[in-house]
């Protein structure tokens, strides 16, 4: 079998399995299917609780309700959240661009710094500035998300007033969105920087020991020309796929962000839907959230494909 | 001649030797941090001894630092000091645990899927590839929030997500020790599979697994503190994370309150760093004697 052809089914198995995890959770768990289906909060009469079952199909045997599940999912049919009275998929869709706008553009600076830097910083690893800012990165690396967000919106928006205390947006204009993601944004930097940045670094050690490094420097380069030209190709390999397993670091990163700020995204949701016990949110915003890290890797693994020739010989 | 011999000797340090040669570059880093772990350590084991009060009992609520409380009292009036004290238990406990079911998970998986190598391989590496596209955090909170919160379930759920990465480098590295020479002489003396996997392939990847387990426990104490801090936490402990959360629920960063707030983040970092501090430079170590073999 192809290596694209073997890579396609794990990802296949891998999307099967979350799924039937999603499925079997509120069956296996303690209580009623119905409460952990509709969440704890809802109030039923006898009647409706009896018409309810049957309407989720929850009295047909088990085989039946794995197949009106599957159907339900690829129609995008996730649930009916009876706590906050509309359509799971829908709520989760206008939640999730905001989360993906504090996401993303922070999974791309951080990537783009945190190699950059990394790399500088793997390459003169011996010099006391390096190693002090290697420190900082490391104090960065180990502190938890929201310690740090929270740390910064105490100092920086409510002692200092530089930025909005909550939300996304208080007017609307992008001139505002942006300045109430600004700070946000800025902290999921800093934590995606710094796990790329101890990975480049480790790679850019490893590499710079190899003959060819040394043959170019013979050859009558000079440092960094030699870090930027030959050693940066072959060090950023193993950041390219841990990258896209950071796609799932920083949405959970996201969550706790967002969830420190009082922005409403995915993050606000889930909170709330922990608190109110409301499980079909809960549930919806994993299968959402699996299917993004999924499709992140799939991606990764075709860029990786097409950029390391070696990968795609074989 | 003398290389030989110097080659020789080396071969034949034993792993222990290998991590505490006095030439490893960022040995003070290490020393550091194992000294800040053995700190916390000890904080943990007998915090009976050290705590000042009974974290539980209830002093005069909101007290700013003073001689009896040194670092206040919270809302309910518990000692924070005494709180902070019998918190690392909970995050000790969490990550010792998560990481010592993940490492024996990947152990297992990395070596067999190494030395048998072929449709072994390809299954046990396939379920890696699964398991690592798991988003960990969300499906701990589904979980947590399904089931009663206690700290076993966290640390078990942890355990049985996060040995991908343990199996991954266990399994490279037991593909290249089973290619040598002592692994095709113990074969052809007749030794059994699980013998040479577990006496002559297994010693030889400890160094490896090592640091990868002090990591697992850094993770899975960010981790842990995460989830306490949603509210997940075990709430019959103490925890830095459930410390932070009150802090932030319940008006201590409103007021101002640096000692509810900054003590229990400081501990998380400051445990977090003594073991990447270990692990980072156990790494760095293996990865420089691999370029001089």
């Amino acid at each position: 079998m192809t290596l694209s052809g073997k890579k396609a089914i794990r990802y296949l198995l891998a999307i099967i399995l979350i799924f039937s995890l999603n499925f079997a959770i509120p069956r296996a768990m303690p209580g009623d299917p119905l409460a952990n289906l509709l969440g704890e909060d809802v109030m039923l009469t006898e009647e409706s609780i009896v018409e309810l079952r049957a309407k989720m199909g929850l009295d047909l045997p088990l085989h039946q309700q794995f197949l009106n599940y599957w159907s339900d999912v690829i129609r995008f049919d996730l649930g009916y959240s009876y706590h906050l009275h509309s359509p799971v998929c829908a709520i989760i869709l206008s939640r999730m661009k905001w989360t993906l706008l504090l996401a993303v553009p922070s999974l791309v600076l951080g990537a783009v710094l945190g190699t950059l830097l990394g790399a500088l910083a793997g390459w003169k690893s011996r010099e006391a500035c390096q190693k002090f800012e290697t420190g900082l990165v490391l104090m960065i690396y180990c502190t938890p998300p929201y310690f740090l967000s929270l740390l910064s919106l105490y100092a920086l928006s409510f002692k200092l007033g530089l930025f909005p205390l909550k939300g996304f947006y208080s007017t609307g204009s992008a001139l505002d969105i942006a300045h109430h993601l600004l700070l946000p944004v800025v902290v999921m930097t800093l934590f995606s920087l710094s796990r790329n940045y101890m990975i480049m670094r480790g790679s850019v050690i490893q590499e710079r020991g190899n003959l060819y490094a040394t043959y170019a420097r013979a050859k009558g380069l000079y440092g960094e020309e030699i870090l930027f030209r030959h050693v940066f190709k072959n060090a950023i390999l193993p950041i390219i796929t841990l990258l896209a397993l950071d796609f799932g670091f920083i949405l959970s990163g996201a969550l706790f962000i967002e969830i420190v700020f009082s922005m409403n995204g995915m993050g606000n949701l889930i909170y709330d839907a922990l608190l109110s016990r409301d499980y079909p949110v809960l549930q919806g915003s994993f299968l959402v959230i699996t299917i993004m890290v999924v499709s992140a890797n799939l991606l990764a693994d075709l860029l990786y494909s097409h950029i390391d020739p070696r990968v795609r010989w074989q | 001649m003398a290389g030989d011999f110097k080659k020789i000797l080396s071969c034949k340090a034993t792993y222990w030797v290998k991590i505490w040669r006095p030439d490893i570059r960022g040995v003070r880093m290490a020393l550091f941090g194992l000294l800040l772990f053995l700190t916390i350590f000890i904080l943990a084991a007998f915090s009976d001894l050290f705590a000042p009060h009974d974290p539980w009992n209830r002093f005069e609520p909101f007290l700013a630092p003073c001689r009896e409380h040194i670092l206040g009292t919270n809302d309910l009036g518990n000692d924070i000091l005494s709180e902070l004290i019998y918190g690392s238990r909970v995050s000790l406990i969490v990550g010792f645990g998560a990481a010592l079911m993940a490492t024996l998970i990947g152990t297992l998986i990395g070596l067999l899927a190494g030395y048998f190598r072929g449709l072994i391989d390809e299954i046990l590496m396939g379920i890696t590839d699964v398991f690592l596209m798991i988003p960990q955090i969300p499906l701990i909170i589904i979980l947590a929030a399904f089931l009663r919160p206690s700290f076993w379930l966290v640390a078990l759920i942890m355990g049985a997500l996060w040995w991908t990465s343990t199996a991954r480098v266990v399994r490279s590295k037991a593909m290249q020790i089973r290619e040598t020479s002592f692994i095709e002489c113990s074969r052809s003396l007749g030794f059994s599979h699980t013998h040479i996997i577990f006496s002559d392939i297994l010693p030889n990847i400890l160094h490896v697994i090592m640091p990868k387990f002090l990591l697992t426990i850094a993770s899975a104490m960010i981790s842990e503190a995460s989830i306490s801090f949603l509210g997940l936490g075990d709430p019959t402990m103490k925890s830095w994370g459930m410390m932070i959360n009150f802090a932030f629920t319940r008006g201590g960063f409103i007021n101002g309150y640096w000692w509810w707030y900054m003590p229990p983040g400081l501990c998380i970092t400051l445990s977090v760093l003594s073991l990447v501090l270990v692990g980072f430079s156990l790494e760095e170590h293996e990865e420089e004697t691999m370029r001089i073999e």
